[in-house]
């Protein structure tokens, strides 16, 4: 009776459609390579001044001064963009920059000094703008941001291709910010005449990276064709679209009926993947990514008795991380013992493998702490995070059960969850810190540079003096001299002070459709976005 | 026209009665919305700084009255995380709403008027059984799950549709068979009980005895006469499906505006919200208002009454 039903609507829909379908067919015969990629929410503005998320659009029409190049070795590595060269004063403030000749906006203008000025004087002089925390070294920023100077003190034009930045203080991690989306460069022209449309509008976002929006849809699609003016290697596909499908399920069917090019796993169910994972038909196009993140699990140090070190130290023994990745995340990713994230600028192998899963050494060490019989901890959960999540902290809750500790998780809503934590009085927790560009400095300096950091995320680590080191770290000039002070800081802070314990750092998979792509290098992955440019089509 | 002027007049406390309530409950809920917007990887300052020009800092009476004064101009913000005037867009994704929902009422009327129809004149007999067996599972089975399984059975192992909507009529035809089925259900339930009942007046025997044909007496007196609180039906979920469009627009990836709600929410994207609900507001108002009308238009005696 059911399917009587549904075969009579089923044969008025197909007489209905087929005069739509007819249609529909004689268009897509042009020949080009559109690449067809899923998301499940849209992108916010490609203005990058004004928002925080989802860089993929900027990252492809825009360019930086400085890229991170992700090698076949997982590691990765700072080049030059729009640049042709740099130099650095021996002090470490004042840097000269000299841009490529010949680059141009996909509008045929020049880039030059003058665009690259407005775009950092903007930054900071935008009411609304949210990208001022990386940046504000520059000198005379705070002028700029307070509404007291129109003009950066620290920007110096010299001419067209030339031109100086100085910086309050020496700041060695620049020119990783300066590879961030932040530091996407606008066209001054292009900027001032469209106002509020930039960013939002196709045809008023012009930039000088290797694609153009040419349409977007709210909510529906955006559409990027590729920049015929661009100074690179021209892009492979000729066109991109990213179609926003709000449900999982949606996008692990169409990727199945060959709609869309390269899968982020991240988009569809995890069990999904899984099912994928272990298709032949998928299996050999894989593409993995470290995600350079680390995740951590806080110890408060102002909540008793995780201000003794001994205990600090058996949690960090009684936690067996391998365990959790192989159950949770299906082995895809690699723990890390320190601070860095696997991949990353600083990340060194001598501070890898001192920290093994040992239970019966997290009992004695207990023992010696005066907590042979145990005592109350609370895991606080934030319960809007996904399942994974939580099962991750289930996983820790029996593992310190198993040595006597009496864990038990608590849930909290987001809003409460992030407000506790900012209290500096959440006793413990899990998170996860993606770089927002490839350095050291900016994880450790998040977590360890100051009481008030450590107030910020619950950790509360107390050595003042090692706090003032990392503050310092980030003035280094010598590169070598820098990175080594920021692995014997690590060493300190993690592994003789036990302030956090490191768990890992998690892949990003992505699963390509052989038919139509040949070959796919992700973004750096700092930020996980999407790398339109590392697509090479079939 | 008294009446109509009247009935006009009563929207007015109600659609400010919505703004202040949704008003106030964003503004009870726990969180910062620009530290929320942000994420954790900014300052407070900017934090901070975000929730001034937002002018989140003002006091909540005059963000209130700021926000009805524009929304009287047609103004209802700018959204916090597209950087677009709400206006547009609501007005951007209106035109989708609208051709799903209106296709998804044709289907619903159509179907369960027909099967209405037939159940009644075969009443307790094998076609009524048959009929009201299927639209007690159309009345029962959620939309979420006739979506997914006609997406799966129609779109993904038949292919016969496209798994997602680009818009035209015939990718829509999935979608709005999906949001219909559940009113087609209750449309032939309404249609089936309502005939019966008028079957059995005085004045279908009377019919009947003039010596008039069975369908010449169902048609010509007895549909008539039952239709009143079918069309009142058919009226009121027209405008409840522009409102509740929201699960089927996200399974087959249609930008309306039940789309807009649920990434507003997400976000905590208060102008978007209270735009897309004040919205919808208007059109549940606006189409109650219009089965009201459509009451007296076919029942005289209603109209006498007011």
């Amino acid at each position: 009776m059911r399917k009587r039903h549904v075969c009579a609507l089923l044969t008025a829909a197909v007489l209905a459609g087929a005069l739509c379908a007819g249609t529909l067919s004689a268009s897509a015969a042009e020949e080009e390579k559109v690449l067809h990629i899923a998301w499940t929410a849209d992108a916010q503005t490609l203005d990058v001044h004004k928002t925080t998320s989802n860089y993929a659009i900027p990252l492809a029409v825009f360019d930086r001064l400085f890229e991170v190049q992700l090698n076949d070795d997982g590691s990765s590595e700072l080049v030059k963009s729009l640049l042709d060269d740099y130099s650095i004063s021996d002090d470490g403030t004042v840097y000269s920059f000299t841009l490529k000749d010949g680059i141009q906006f996909s509008d045929g203008s020049a880039l030059t000094s003058e665009d690259v000025e407005y775009t950092f004087t903007r930054m900071f002089a935008l009411e609304d703008s949210v990208q001022t925390d990386f940046t504000s070294a520059i000198k005379g920023s705070d002028a700029v941001m307070a509404g007291e100077a129109d003009t950066l003190e620290g920007f110096k034009v010299i001419d067209d291709l030339n031109f100086e930045i100085t910086l309050d203080a020496p700041y060695a991690s620049f020119l990783a910010v300066l590879a961030t989306p932040t530091c996407c460069i606008f066209s001054k022209d292009n900027v001032e005449e469209a106002g509020d449309d930039f960013g939002v509008v196709p045809e008023k976002t012009i930039g000088s990276g290797p694609y153009m929006v040419t349409e977007w849809v709210a909510n529906d699609s955006l559409t990027l064709q590729a920049n015929p003016l661009y100074w690179g290697a021209p892009a492979s596909a000729s066109t991109v679209v990213f179609k926003i499908y709000p449900e999982p399920s949606t996008i692990s069917m169409a990727f199945q009926n060959g709609e869309i090019d390269i899968l982020d796993c991240d988009s569809i169910d995890s069990a999904v993947a899984e099912t994928f994972k272990i298709n032949p038909m998928y299996s050999d196009n894989i593409v993995y990514a470290n995600r350079l993140a680390t995740t951590y699990l806080a110890l408060n140090e102002n909540v008793q008795p995780l201000d003794d070190v001994n205990v600090r130290k058996a949690i960090q023994m009684a936690i067996d991380r391998q365990s959790i990745l192989d159950a949770i995340y299906a082995g895809e990713g690699v723990t890390v013992d320190g601070i860095y994230p696997a991949g990353s600028i600083g990340f060194t192998e001598e501070n890898q493998g001192w920290l093994t899963y040992d239970p019966d050494g997290a009992k004695a060490l207990l023992e010696e702490a005066g907590y042979g019989d145990g005592f109350d901890m609370e895991l606080s959960a934030d319960a809007s995070a996904s399942a994974s999540v939580a099962n991750v902290l289930q996983i820790i809750a029996e593992n310190l059960q198993a040595v006597g500790i009496n864990a038990t998780i608590e849930n909290y809503d987001e809003a409460a969850w992030l407000t506790l934590r900012k209290s500096g009085e959440m006793p413990s927790f899990t998170a996860t810190w993606t770089l927002d560009y490839n350095d050291p400095s900016n994880i450790i300096d998040t977590f360890f540079s100051s009481p008030d950091t450590g107030t910020l995320r619950s950790l509360n680590y107390a050595d003042e003096e090692v706090m003032a080191r990392v503050r310092a770290a980030s003035a280094i000039v010598d590169e070598g001299e820098r990175l080594a002070e920021y692995a014997a800081l690590e060493k300190k802070i993690v592994e003789e002070d036990a302030a956090w314990v490191p768990l890992y750092t998690r892949q990003h998979l992505f699963i390509v459709n052989a038919d139509t792509v040949e070959h796919f290098t992700p973004h750096w992955a700092g930020y996980s976005d999407f790398n339109v440019y590392g697509v090479t089509m079939k | 026209m008294k009446v109509i002027l009247k009935r006009f007049l009563s929207i007015i406390p109600v659609l400010l009665g919505v703004i202040v309530m949704i008003f106030i409950m964003l503004r009870i809920v726990p969180g910062d919305p620009a530290a929320i917007l942000l994420g954790e990887h900014v300052s407070p300052d900017t934090v901070e700084r975000l929730t001034k020009s937002m002018n989140l800092d003002q006091p909540m009476g005059v963000q209130l009255l700021s926000y009805i004064w524009n929304a009287l101009r047609g103004d209802l913000g700018m959204s916090y995380t597209m950087k677009r005037p709400v206006t547009e867009l609501i007005l951007g994704a209106f035109p989708y709403t609208v051709k799903l929902s209106l296709m998804a009422a044709v289907f619903a009327w159509a179907v369960g008027l027909i099967s209405g129809i037939i159940a009644a004149i075969t009443q307790n007999r094998i076609p009524d059984r048959l009929f009201m067996g299927f639209s007690l599972a159309g009345v029962s089975v959620p939309v979420f799950m006739t979506s997914l399984f006609l997406q799966y059975m129609l779109a993904f192992k038949i292919r016969a549709f496209s798994l997602t909507s680009d818009g035209s009529l015939y990718s829509m035809i999935l979608p709005a068979i999906a949001l219909g089925w559940n009113s087609a259900g209750s449309i032939a339930r309404m249609t089936r009980s309502s005939l019966i009942e008028v079957m059995q007046a005085d004045y279908i025997d009377t019919a009947r005895a003039k010596g008039l044909a069975r369908r010449a007496v169902i048609l010509g007196h007895a549909l008539k006469n039952s239709m009143l609180p079918v069309i009142t039906m058919m009226a009121l979920q027209l405008s409840s499906m522009m409102s509740g469009a929201v699960i089927t627009e996200s399974i087959f990836a249609i930008p309306g505006i039940g789309r807009l709600a649920t990434e507003a929410i997400q976000k905590r994207d208060m102008p978007l919200l209270q735009g897309t609900v004040l919205f919808t507001t208007v059109i549940v108002v606006v189409g109650n208002l219009i089965a009201d009308l459509l009451y007296s238009v076919l029942d005289p005696r209603i109209r006498k009454e007011a």
